[in-house]
């Protein structure tokens, strides 16, 4: 009897921490997939890998479907995409939309969306304008459309990488901000977005919480843009080198004053010169 | 003798056969085709057979490097303060390394054929990086064997003088055979999660230097905390072994002795567990080092919420312990007068828990999110973040030594002069920290997180210089302290024990689940960013199939210890029938009520 009991002890136990790791939500891993993409892909085939995108890392759900920070495009986006703007086709806007979000805002939503082709390459940006159009309509992305944007893609990946610049003080922190878009949600000098804290909050702080805010954007969310959080990826840190990384804290910590090249005090950013802008990436 | 040799031939035999294997597959492995053939055992996929092989030897592994370095510990207690009754404990800690030993080494050779059979080019790649260190692994784990063997059998031939001491010199070098082969053992798994800089795909594996591959990011914290993990482990199995003796134990001598083994098994495991998270934090910032995406997938990212669970289980661990702590009282003469604080103590741990184990955030739905007005809850949120967490586990830490110490003062009373401005001072020194803990908590909400984090280095620090400055008082009250009547050993009620057990199991699921944490972070790489898994099971499950996994591991774990303390319960309980039946005949030998006992342990194998 005493040994069914230990027996029923340690299986009881087991049960109950069983039970509760698999009642929590469920979130699994899943495996990047490497996508190989061709000219003759069928349209399906294309609007499947853009649903992928779209899911995963693209991170489009992050905003898109809540329904508070994005308009909710599933089912509904390809139907009404050839009607927003008088004699542009669906492609078009949805091309558009992907690469200049603020183009074209929705009512009631903020401009908060940056320029897709960051993240994704051309051929990836339309796999997702196929997978929108087969929400609520036709794909009509064609062979000729992606054949044009691989060959775009190859070029990209031909051409030689920029010099990289290891030495963050010959870095411009300016020029930075505006090659990430950070301006489509934060402010500088009262210009850029309204959607997350200005960059003047900034200055002063400790370097180490700055860094820590651009990778890992949710690690501390200001409580005045709490219904934003979560609308910075991390993956943004990602497309800087440690350099950029380096020179963007320290330009935002200082007000532009200890940052390298181009050093200028946020309260001036207005005055920076368009040709400034497209640090190296 | 005939079954020590056997038993000594198995564990070698399957270590060679191993190792053999280990050579050769590789060779084999080189020929092309595909990495992966079909695999399916019993419903278990070739990650599944790997998986739980891994964690059943690493669980008798734990045990097996555990338990030396106490018993070596009490067998110093014992041979310096001249007390026999240490001795014989230490003897009897050993005497279940001997089996667990051979069942790690059986372990460890399935868990080297199933990589080398089921994962033959990565095996390959490894073996090709790591032979060296592995055929000196395999050499001090014969020194190793043999050590244990010398220092177990040799214990009664070698009781006396400085034969004892040479005895005891054995103890240590079994632990530190057995500590740098777990330190190897290390280096490969570390080189997985954190391979030196520089590496890629395409880097031969026969150009990486072997000691840049040991020693790389994470290979000194895992050390480091592996080996205080251990020795909570082994104490926590140590105290289920006692409770199993003590619930099947047919005299009160058993009974009083074994309620004193597992007072010991508990007190190390506890004790060993509050300097952990130490270790863990170390560990943690070196993950961020290495790659802050990594860290970021630990922490925040898809594995978030096992930290919730992890805090669910700790919770478990701090109730049942102090719990156990608590009924111990019972049988201490003079515990009465402790007993008005317990519903308070059990207050402070509920809440403690409850705060530990609130999510930061929710994964909800739109609805949800509406109706909290973003993905935080507008009341949880506040005690969802590090600063009232850490606050929580300070506290309850703190409360938990309050335990320990009205369980050591129960049936003492100082007669120094100054005692009652020593247990003032101690009150003081127990308010005063848990002011800091509460002020570094609450002025956490006010400053960036960067700052946040070096506060809970000072409320940690505060708890510990709480700790030590209160034991320091204490020790010096309580020399030649009056006695209200000694401990009645072995009058314990059933329920104590099975909250020993559950200590055990929580403790070895906990080791379960933050292995998956350690392994799950590389996600589909074997190697980190250097060698993708292309199988069909490169994908992290979620926690709910982790964790069955985790149990089924635990289950076939305390399945195979529990035929070990059968096995060491059938050689201890003649010993015990025999002392009975001498008591019978003799008077005056009634267990209860009388100081520790002690039976003669010393003379089985």
């Amino acid at each position: 009897m005493t040994n069914l009991k230990i027996l029923f002890t340690v299986v009881a136990t087991l049960a109950v921490f069983t039970f509760v790791a698999n009642v929590i939500p469920q979130v699994q891993s899943a495996v990047p997939r490497e996508i190989v993409l061709s000219a003759d892909m069928p349209p399906e085939e294309l609007a499947a890998i853009g649903e992928e995108i779209y899911a995963g890392a693209g991170g489009c759900t992050a905003c898109h479907g809540l329904g508070t920070r994005a308009p909710d495009l599933l089912g509904v986006v390809g139907g009404v995409c050839a009607t927003r703007v008088p004699g542009q086709s669906c492609k078009d806007y949805l091309w558009e939309s992907l690469i200049n979000p603020t183009a074209y805002i929705v009512e009631g939503f903020d401009p908060i969306m940056i320029d897709q082709s960051i993240v994704s390459s051309q051929a990836e940006l339309w796999t997702l304008v196929a997978f929108l159009e087969s929400q609520g309509g036709e794909i009509t992305v064609n062979a000729d459309d992606f054949a044009a944007a691989l060959a775009a893609d190859d070029a990209a990946a031909a051409a030689p990488p920029p010099v990289a610049v290891t030495d963050p003080s010959q870095l411009d922190g300016m020029a930075i901000i505006e090659a990430q878009q950070c301006l489509a949600c934060h402010a500088i000098g009262g210009v850029g977005g309204q959607v997350a804290p200005p960059f003047e909050d900034l200055r002063g702080q400790d370097p180490a919480f700055i860094r820590e805010s651009i990778v890992d954007p949710n690690a501390t969310i200001n409580p005045d843009y709490q219904a934003f959080a979560g609308t910075m990826s991390p993956a943004l840190a990602q497309m800087m080198s440690p350099a950029e990384l380096d020179a963007l804290v320290e330009f935002l910590a200082t007000g532009g004053v200890g940052s390298g090249a181009g050093a200028e005090a946020p309260g001036d950013a207005a005055e920076v010169p368009p040709d400034s802008a497209g640090g190296s990436r | 003798m005939k079954r020590r040799m056997t038993r000594g031939v198995v564990t070698r035999g399957v270590l060679l056969a191993a190792l053999a294997l280990a050579v050769a597959l590789p060779l084999l492995a080189q020929a092309p085709g595909p990495d992966y053939g079909e695999f399916n055992f019993l419903g278990l996929d070739r990650r599944g057979a790997v998986w739980i092989a891994a964690q059943l030897h690493l669980l008798f592994a734990a045990f097996v490097l555990g338990v030396p370095m106490f018993a070596v510990v009490i067998e110093a207690i014992g041979m310096f303060g001249g007390d026999e009754k240490y001795d014989k404990l230490a003897k009897e800690f050993t005497r279940l390394l001997l089996v667990a030993y051979s069942a790690t080494a059986i372990w460890g050779a399935i868990l080297v054929f199933f990589l080398s059979t089921l994962y033959p080019r990565f095996w390959a790649y490894l073996t090709a990086i790591f032979a060296p260190s592995m055929w000196v692994y395999a050499g001090l784990f014969f020194l190793e064997s043999f050590t244990l063997y010398l220092y177990y059998y040799g214990w009664d031939a070698w009781k006396k003088g400085a034969a004892k001491k040479v005895h005891w010199c054995l103890g240590i070098m079994l632990n530190i055979w057995g500590t740098i082969v777990m330190f190897i053992a290390n280096g490969w798994l570390t080189y997985m999660m954190s391979p030196p800089e520089g590496l890629t795909a395409d880097t031969a594996p026969q150009t990486v230097q072997l000691w840049s591959a040991i020693n790389n990011a994470t290979w000194m914290p895992i050390n480091i905390h592996r080996l205080l993990a251990n020795v909570v482990f082994g104490g926590a199995i140590v105290g289920a072994y006692a409770a199993y003796r003590f619930l099947t134990s047919r005299t009160d001598e058993e009974r009083a002795h074994y309620d004193w083994m597992g007072y010991t098994g508990n007190l190390i495991a506890i004790g060993a567990l509050i300097v952990l998270p130490f270790a863990g934090y170390w560990l943690g910032r070196e993950i961020y080092e290495f790659s802050q995406q990594m860290g970021i997938t630990m922490m925040g990212g898809f594995m978030s919420w096992l930290w919730i669970i992890q805090a669910f289980l700790i919770g478990i661990l701090f109730l049942a312990g102090n719990y156990y702590l608590w009924i111990g009282m019972g049988r201490i003469p003079g515990a009465e007068r402790f007993q008005p604080y317990i519903k308070w103590m059990l207050l402070v741990l509920v809440l403690g828990v409850i705060v530990w184990a609130t999510p930061n955030t929710m994964i909800a739905d739109r609805d949800e999110i509406a109706a909290m007005g973003g993905i935080r809850h507008p009341f949880l949120q506040v005690l969802g973040v590090m600063s009232a967490k850490n606050t929580a586990v300070n506290l309850m830490i703190l409360t938990t030594f309050l335990s320990f110490l009205m369980y050591r003062r129960a049936n003492k009373d100082p007669v120094v002069p100054w005692a009652r401005a020593g247990t003032m001072l101690q009150g003081a020194a127990f308010a005063l920290c848990a002011v800091v803990v509460v002020f570094y908590g609450v002025y956490g909400y006010f400053v960036t997180a960067i700052v946040r984090i070096g506060f809970s280095v000072y409320q940690v620090l505060a708890v510990l210089a709480t700790i030590l400055f209160v034991i320091g008082i204490d020790m010096a009250m309580l020399r030649g302290a009056k006695s209200r009547g000694e401990i009645r050993w072995g009058r314990m009620p059933d329920r104590s024990q099975y909250a020993l057990l559950i200590l055990a199991v929580t403790f070895t699921w906990l080791m379960g689940l933050m292995g998956f944490a350690r392994s799950g972070i590389r996600q589909h790489w074997h190697v980190y960013e250097v060698i993708r898994d292309t199988s069909e099971q490169a994908f992290t499950p979620a926690l709910g199939p982790a964790a069955t996994i985790i149990s089924i591991c635990v289950l076939i774990f305390f399945g195979l210890v529990g035929v070990i303390f059968w096995l060491g319960g059938l050689a201890e309980r003649s010993v015990y029938q025999e002392a009975e039946a001498e008591a019978k005949g003799a008077e005056g030998h009634a267990a209860l009520g009388e100081p520790m006992p002690s039976p003669a342990l010393g003379d089985v194998d």
